[in-house]
C-alpha cells in the first residue's frame, strides 16, 4: 500500500547519468539512434515522444520545472519557435559548427539540424505519369479531384510547406492553391505520412504530399510497392523543392548539460548521422556523410530558398491563411 | 435536532463545495482564455470552422443515441423477460465491449471496412472489380463504431433497472387486462425512463467527448479540431474557444436530461427483490433472439476480439513483448484503480447530498461535477497541468496529476450510476432508522450503503475501465518514460501497424475482463 503511494505522489527522481528527451519524432525512427548512444556512452535515456507543437507548449507551461533536458523535433520552425521563446540554450561547441553548415543551425546554436527532409510528391506509378506533375502547385488542378491525400493541418511540415509557398509566391497565389488542394483531398486528410503513402500503394488515391523518407522506408519493406518520388518545382525558374529538417535544442535549465552535450555531439558526429540517413533514409547534413543510395541524388536537385530560421515568424499568417481556406 | 443535523452534514457540505471548486477550476481556466480571446479568432472561426464542426457533433452524437439507445433497451429486455437457451451467457457477453477500447474498434473497422479490406474484397467478388463500399472514414463509419462500442451503458442501467424494479406495478397492470404490449409501452418503460435516461446521456456525453475513434476514422467532431488545434497551434486560444463551444453543447443536453430524470422520480417501495415471469419463446423465437444478440456481439466484440488475437500472435507482435510490457500493463493496472476509487470517494458526497438535500447549492455542486466530462481531454489535461504547475509545483511530474485529471475527466460516468442509486431509496428508509435509534454512522452502514452497494460497484467499473482505455490526456500529461498500454496502441495504430499495436489492445481488453466480471456478477445485484 505505502508503495502504490508512494509511486503515485513522489515525481521520479532524476538520476545523475540519464537524460530526459522530448521527442516530436516518432519513437520508431528516433529510438534506434538513442539507444545506440547509450550503447556507447553508458547515458541512460528516457523518452516522451509526442507531437512537436504539443512539446513546445508543455515545455512552456512547465518552464523551469521540465525534466526536460533535449528537445528534438521534426521542425525547424518549431525549434526556432522554441529558441525565441527562451526554452532552449544557446550552445558553444566547436563539433557542432564543423559538422553542420551554418544555414541548418540557429544563429546561436540554441538548436543544430540534424537531417533534411523534402517535401515530394509520391506517385502510384501505375495511375501518374511523372511527367503529369512538374509543381506542387499542379496539385490543385480539378483533374486530381479525389485523387489525392494530404497531410491535416496540424502537422509542422504541411505549415512549413505551405509558408515556403507564401513567401515564394504570395498570399493570393497561395490561397488558390490551398482551396483546390482542398477540394480535390476532401476527406482524404492523413494524420500521419506513413498512412499517406500507404493510401497511395494501395491506389487509392494517385498521388500525395509527405516526407520523400515515408516513401523509402516503405518501399524498404515492401520493395513491390508500385509508388515512386516526384521531385516537385525544379522547373526553369521554379521555388525548388521545400526543405525542412529534423533537429534539436539543449533545454535551458537543463541540469545534465554535459549529458545533454555529448548526445549532441554524438548525433552530429558522422558515426550519428550515418545512423540517421541508415535508419531512417533522410539526408544527412554532415558534408562528409553519403544519403542512402536509394534515395534521390542530393546533388541531382535544388531546394527552395527560404531560410529554415525564418520558418517560425512565417508560421502565424500561414496558420491563419490555412484556417481561412478551411483545411482540416 | 436541527442544530446537530446542521453540524453533521456542514463537513459533507465543504467537502462538496471544495470538490466542485477544483473541478471546475479547469473550465475557469478554459474559459478566460476564450473570452479573453481576440474577437477576430472568433469571427475566423465562426465563418470557417464551427459550422461544420457543431454539425457533425451533434449528428453524429444524435445517430449514435438512436442506435444505442434501440440496441441497449431491446438487449436488456430480452435477457431480462424472456427465457432462452445461453440466456446467462448472453447477459453477459452484452458488456463485452465496454472492455474493447473505441479507437481499437475504430481501427478493426478501418481494416474490416476499408480500402482492400476484406469485405470490399467480398463485395467486388459479387459485384465487379471497381464496386466501393461505404467508406469507414465517414459520418456512418463513425456512428457505426460508437454505437457498437457505446450501447452497452444503455443495456447496463436499463437491465438494472428492469431487475430491481417493483414487479408488482407490471402485475398490477396485466391483471387489470391491458395487453403485454401495452403495459411495455405504459408501465415498463416510463418506470425505466430515469434509467435509460441516464444511460443514453453517457453515451452522448462519450461520443463528444471521445478523441480516438474519430480521429482514427478522419471524422471531424469538436473535440477532434480541438485536439489537432492544441497540438498544431503554438496558442491555444482557438482551442479554447472551440472547448467553450462544446461545453456549452453538453450543458444543454445535460439540462435536457436532468428535466427528464426530475419529472420522473420513482421510489422502490421495498428493498427485497422479486425475479420477474420470463416469457418462454418457440425455437424461431429463441432462433431469432440467439441471431439478433449473436450479431451486436460478435460485431461489437467477438470479431474485434479475434483479430487482435491473430495479429498478438503474428512474429512482429511477439517481438514487442519484451520487459517493458509488465511495466506498461502495471501502469494501466495501477492508474486506473486509483482513478477509480478516487471518484467514488469523491463522487459519492456530492451525488448523496444532491439527491437528499437538494438545494440550489447541492445540486449546483453536482452540475459542477459534469464539467469535467464535457471538458475536452486535451484541454482538461493542459488546465490541469498549468493549474498544476502554478498551485502544487511539488506533485508536478508524478503520477497524481495524471489521477487528478481521470477523476476530474470520468467522474461523470459514476455519478450517472452513483444518483440513481441513491435517487431509488426512499428517504423514508433512513428516517425510520434514525427514529429507531440508529446514529448518523448505523444507518449509513446498515441502510444506506446496503441498497447504494449496486450503483457503487457500477461506478467504480465504468471509471476504472474509461481509466483503462483513456488516451488524450495520458497523451499530454504523462510523466516522462511512464507509458501505459493505452499509450502503446495508439503510437502503433496511429501508423497502421495493426499488428505492433495488437498486444497492447489484447491486453487492455483482457484486464478490464475482470472488472467486467464484477460489473454482471449476481451478488451484488439482489442486495
Amino acid at each position: 500500500m505505502l508503495l502504490v503511494v508512494a509511486w503515485i505522489f513522489v515525481p521520479s527522481a532524476p538520476a545523475a547519468d540519464k537524460i530526459t528527451i522530448y521527442s516530436g519524432r516518432s519513437e520508431r525512427l528516433i529510438k534506434p539512434v538513442l539507444d545506440a548512444f547509450t550503447a556507447s556512452t553508458g547515458i541512460q535515456v528516457e523518452l516522451l515522444s509526442s507531437g512537436t507543437t504539443e512539446l513546445v507548449n508543455r515545455l512552456k507551461a512547465e518552464g523551469e520545472r521540465t525534466s526536460a533536458d533535449l528537445l528534438i523535433t521534426n521542425d525547424a520552425g518549431s525549434l526556432e519557435l522554441a529558441r525565441t521563446a527562451g526554452l532552449l540554450r544557446p550552445l558553444n561547441m566547436r563539433e557542432i559548427e564543423r559538422a553542420i553548415p551554418a544555414q541548418f543551425r540557429a544563429p546561436d546554436n540554441a538548436w543544430v539540424g540534424l537531417s533534411g527532409r523534402f517535401w515530394i510528391v509520391v506517385y502510384n506509378t501505375t495511375m501518374v505519369k511523372p511527367d503529369q506533375v512538374k509543381s506542387l502547385l499542379d496539385l490543385a488542378d480539378p483533374k486530381w479531384k479525389d485523387k489525392i491525400a494530404i497531410p491535416n493541418s496540424g502537422s509542422e511540415y504541411l505549415q512549413a510547406g505551405v509558408s515556403v509557398i507564401r513567401a515564394t509566391h504570395g498570399e493570393e497565389k497561395t490561397k488558390q492553391f490551398l482551396q483546390g488542394l482542398k477540394t480535390n483531398a476532401d476527406s482524404q486528410v492523413y494524420q500521419k505520412s506513413s498512412q499517406i503513402v500507404d493510401a497511395v500503394a494501395k491506389g487509392q488515391v494517385a498521388l500525395g504530399i509527405v516526407n520523400h523518407y515515408y516513401v523509402y522506408r516503405h518501399l524498404a519493406s515492401q520493395p513491390t510497392a508500385p509508388i515512386a518520388v516526384l521531385m516537385p518545382d525544379q522547373q526553369e525558374g521554379g521555388m525548388g523543392a521545400i526543405m525542412n529538417v529534423a533537429g534539436v535544442g539543449i533545454i535551458k535549465s537543463t541540469k545534465h548539460l554535459d549529458s545533454a552535450k555529448l548526445l549532441v555531439e554524438f548525433l552530429v558526429a558522422q558515426a550519428g548521422q550515418k545512423l540517421f540517413a541508415d535508419l531512417d533514409k533522410e539526408y544527412p547534413l554532415h558534408a562528409d556523410v553519403k544519403a542512402d543510395p536509394a534515395l534521390v541524388d542530393r546533388k541531382s536537385f535544388r531546394a527552395a530558398l527560404v531560410p529554415l530560421t525564418k520558418l517560425a515568424e512565417l508560421r502565424e499568417p500561414t496558420l491563419t491563411l490555412i484556417e481561412q481556406v478551411g483545411l482540416r | 435536532m436541527n442544530t446537530i443535523r446542521r453540524q453533521l452534514t456542514s463537513p459533507l457540505q465543504l467537502f462538496a463545495l471544495a470538490t466542485a471548486g477544483i473541478i471546475l477550476l479547469p473550465l475557469g481556466y478554459v474559459t478566460s482564455q476564450a473570452l479573453s480571446a481576440d474577437p477576430a479568432v472568433w469571427s475566423r472561426l465562426w465563418a470557417t470552422r464551427i459550422p461544420e464542426l457543431l454539425f457533425n457533433t451533434v449528428s453524429l452524437a444524435a445517430s449514435v443515441a438512436v442506435i444505442t439507445l434501440f440496441l441497449g433497451v431491446s438487449t436488456a429486455w430480452l435477457v431480462t423477460r424472456v427465457e432462452f437457451p445461453g440466456r446467462r451467457l448472453w447477459e453477459g457477453a452484452l458488456v463485452l465491449p465496454l472492455a474493447m477500447p473505441t479507437y481499437v474498434l475504430a481501427y478493426v473497422y478501418s481494416y474490416i471496412l476499408g480500402f482492400g479490406g476484406p469485405v470490399e474484397h467480398v463485395w467486388q467478388l459479387l459485384a465487379g472489380p471497381q464496386a466501393r463500399i461505404f467508406s469507414p472514414h465517414s459520418y456512418w463509419g463513425a456512428t457505426l463504431v460508437m454505437a457498437l462500442d457505446t450501447f452497452p451503458f444503455v443495456y447496463l442501467l436499463s437491465r438494472s433497472a428492469l431487475l430491481s424494479m417493483n414487479v408488482s406495478f407490471e402485475e398490477v397492470a396485466r391483471a387489470s387486462g391491458v395487453s403485454r404490449l401495452s403495459t411495455l409501452w405504459r408501465v415498463t418503460l416510463p418506470l425505466m425512463r430515469p434509467s435509460i435516461a441516464a444511460g443514453v446521456a453517457l453515451v452522448i456525453l462519450y461520443v463528444v467527448s471521445d478523441f480516438g475513434a474519430v480521429s482514427l476514422l478522419r471524422y471531424q467532431t469538436l473535440t477532434y479540431a480541438v485536439f489537432q488545434q492544441m497540438t498544431g497551434r503554438s496558442d491555444n486560444t482557438a482551442a479554447s474557444i472551440l472547448s467553450l463551444l462544446l461545453v456549452g453543447l453538453a450543458l444543454i443536453f445535460l439540462i435536457t436530461e436532468r428535466w427528464f430524470r426530475q419529472k420522473s422520480r420513482f421510489y422502490q417501495t421495498t428493498g427485497r427483490y422479486r425475479a420477474p415471469q420470463r416469457q418462454r419463446y418457440g425455437w424461431i423465437g429463441t432462433l431469432a433472439v440467439t441471431s439478433y444478440l449473436g450479431l451486436i456481439v460478435g460485431a461489437a466484440f467477438a470479431l474485434p476480439a479475434a483479430l487482435l488475437i491473430q495479429w498478438s500472435l503474428s512474429p512482429e507482435a511477439q517481438a514487442t513483448l519484451d520487459s517493458r510490457f509488465f511495466g506498461f500493463v502495471w501502469n494501466s493496472g495501477v492508474l486506473a484503480a486509483s482513478a477509480a476509487t478516487g471518484g467514488v470517494l469523491i463522487g459519492l458526497p456530492l451525488a448523496y447530498l444532491a439527491s437528499r438535500r437538494p438545494t440550489f447549492l447541492n445540486l449546483s455542486c453536482l452540475q459542477a461535477a459534469y464539467a469535467g466530462y464535457v471538458l475536452p481531454g486535451p484541454v482538461a489535461a493542459l488546465a490541469v497541468l498549468v493549474l498544476f504547475t502554478k498551485l502544487a509545483p511539488m506533485f508536478y511530474g508524478s503520477v497524481l496529476i495524471l489521477i487528478v485529471a481521470y477523476v476530474i475527466h470520468f467522474l461523470p460516468a459514476g455519478l450517472q450510476s452513483l444518483e440513481p442509486a441513491l435517487q431509488q431509496i426512499t428517504p423514508n428508509l433512513e428516517e425510520v432508522a434514525r427514529t429507531l435509534g440508529f446514529g448518523m454512522r448505523g444507518t449509513w452502514r446498515r441502510v444506506t450503503l446496503p441498497l447504494v452497494r449496486n450503483g457503487f460497484v457500477v461506478a467504480w467499473v465504468l471509471m476504472f475501465l474509461q481509466t483503462m482505455k483513456e488516451l488524450p490526456a495520458t497523451l499530454l500529461l504523462r510523466p516522462v518514460g511512464f507509458d501505459t498500454l493505452a499509450i502503446r496502441v495508439w503510437m502503433e495504430a496511429s501508423e497502421e501497424y495493426f499488428q505492433l499495436a495488437a498486444p497492447s489492445a489484447l491486453l487492455i481488453v483482457v484486464l478490464s475482463l475482470p472488472a467486467l466480471a464484477l460489473l454482471v456478477s449476481k451478488d451484488w445485484r439482489a442486495a
